[in-house]
């Protein structure tokens, strides 16, 4: 800050009698506005210069100016990292490249490179992920591009943060082939300061930006989140009963009799099953019953058509598409004894 | 440069000779609280020439008259830096500016514009000057100190 001088107001001076030197009395800190979050940029200088006017014996104002007192800013060390994922990331025993989402954030004043690692054998989950890289979203779009966004390797490509800014990190993993539904598996991302890391108030003596010094802040200068897997596996199951109507009433099962089959597929599990079809040949000694097959109780066309099922001269086939867990289809078709 | 100061004194010996009658010495100490191992927080004051965001900063103004006669009219006034927000002074008679040094008075007479363009009360981060204004004559050898602190942003 330049010097700048001021002329007294005679107006204003104070008519009460010398100040008090009361001096280092602690005062409650005010509320403070920075531009930046992480405050001052590393390296900035701050100059204080104060000026006295006053009058000399020939009732002249005269000016002077203090010394100038400079102090360099340090650099803070500051890192946050926190899962980017709205939730646990869905994914299927024996998946590969699934993709976690964080955002490393430099909360320092300075530019600062940081050492990422990935753990995928914490505890406290139900499998361990195979953790095979770690992907920096080098394009920026926070999502990851394979073949675009580049491969993390320490030591090499430490990414660099200015101040107050934020970098998508990707860590992809594989899933075991043995986990199993709502089962879940954490995959910490570390990211600390290659300048150090340490208790905060930790000074690294020179190595701040602008040659001042580096000082560890109040995250350690590293921080460490994790994004959690979760199996979704579904599995279906075919149920079957048949029901007998005698020609004459009664349900035995004699020539004229005809049997009803129910065909239940159930989903359970976490997720949907896709293509679900169900096929069931028509048995031997019995007939078809032209236009008994129905799906949720509407009838189908026995024609291969629009709709879902036909009857295709040796058997039934029902097409069920995709079936969200927890829910089930049924399908019924009759046959006559012969 | 020696010439050089030889030669403005030369040219103005009376200003030379007045303006170094009161001497005016600023110090910058930065406070800061440590928790011990015993729990109890310490408070320790350096005398840094570096600082972080977030640092408490003591401002220290001691002036001396080393003339011959009184100094009248000593007014002190320091210029908040840049990078520092003011956050109070201990001594009542300090008058600040929340404008950059043209209008003056105690914080709490003065308003600022707020980002709705409407005035709002000033707050001690607004303070841009801090001055200091004797009503006493500072005799022969007379000596004093001022202080205010701020934080670094």
């Amino acid at each position: 800050m330049g010097i700048q001088m001021f002329r007294l107001d005679q107006s204003r001076r104070s008519p009460v009698g010398v100040v008090q030197f009361a001096l280092f009395v602690v005062t409650a800190a005010a509320p403070f506005s920075v531009a930046h979050a992480a405050g001052t940029l590393a390296g900035t200088d701050i100059t204080n210069t104060a000026t006295a006017t006053f009058s000399g014996p020939d009732g002249n104002p005269q000016s002077v100016d203090s010394n100038a007192v400079t102090l360099r800013v340090g650099e803070l060390l500051d890192v946050s990292v926190a899962s980017t994922d709205t939730g646990d990331v869905g994914v299927t025993p024996g998946a590969t490249n699934r993709v976690l989402k964080f955002a490393v954030t430099n909360g320092g004043n300075g530019p600062e490179a940081f050492v990422l690692t990935a753990d995928g054998n914490a505890g406290g989950d139900d499998f361990n992920p195979t953790v095979t890289s770690i992907i920096l979203d080098t394009n920026g779009n926070g999502a990851y591009d394979a073949g675009i966004d580049t491969v993390y390797s320490a030591g090499s490509n430490d990414p660099l943060l200015q101040p107050d800014t934020s970098l998508a990190v990707f860590i992809l993993s594989s899933i075991p082939a043995g986990a199993t539904d709502t089962q879940r598996g954490q995959v910490g991302l570390l990211a600390a300061a290659t300048t150090g890391t340490g208790t905060p108030g930790t000074s690294f003596a020179g190595q701040g930006e602008g040659g001042g010094d580096a000082v560890v802040g109040a995250t350690g200068a590293e921080s460490n989140d994790d994004g959690v897997y979760r199996v979704n596996r579904a599995s279906v199951a075919l149920g079957k009963t048949a029901s007998v109507a005698g020609p004459f009433g009664g349900t035995s099962t004699v020539p004229g009799a005809i049997v009803t089959y129910t065909l239940t597929a159930t989903v359970s599990g976490t997720g949907t099953v896709n293509n679900v079809a169900v096929a069931d040949p028509i048995p031997a000694g019995t007939t078809y019953r032209p236009g008994s097959l129905t799906l949720e109780g509407s009838t189908l066309s026995d024609a291969a058509d629009g709709d879902a099922g036909r009857f295709t001269g040796s058997g039934i086939a029902v097409t069920l598409g995709s079936v969200g867990a927890g829910t089930s289809r049924t399908v019924t078709f009759q046959v006559e004894i012969d | 440069m020696k010439i050089l100061l030889a030669l403005f004194a030369l040219l103005m010996p009376a200003a030379v000779q007045a303006a170094g009658s009161v001497s005016l010495v600023s110090e910058v100490f930065v406070e800061r609280t440590e928790t011990s191992a015993d729990g109890r927080s310490v408070t320790t004051r350096a005398e840094p020439d570096m600082v972080v965001p977030g640092d408490s900063l003591v401002f220290v103004l001691s002036y001396r008259n080393d003339g011959a006669e009184p100094a009248t009219d000593l007014v002190l006034t320091n210029p908040v830096p840049d990078s520092v927000s003011f956050s109070g002074t201990d001594d009542a008679s300090a008058a600040v500016s929340v404008d950059g040094g043209k209008s003056w008075g105690a914080l709490g007479s003065l308003t600022v514009a707020g980002v709705d363009g409407a005035s709002r009360p000033a707050e001690a981060a607004d303070v841009t000057h801090i001055r200091w204004s004797l009503s006493q004559p500072v005799p022969q050898g007379g000596a004093g100190q001022l202080s205010f602190r701020g934080l670094v942003k």
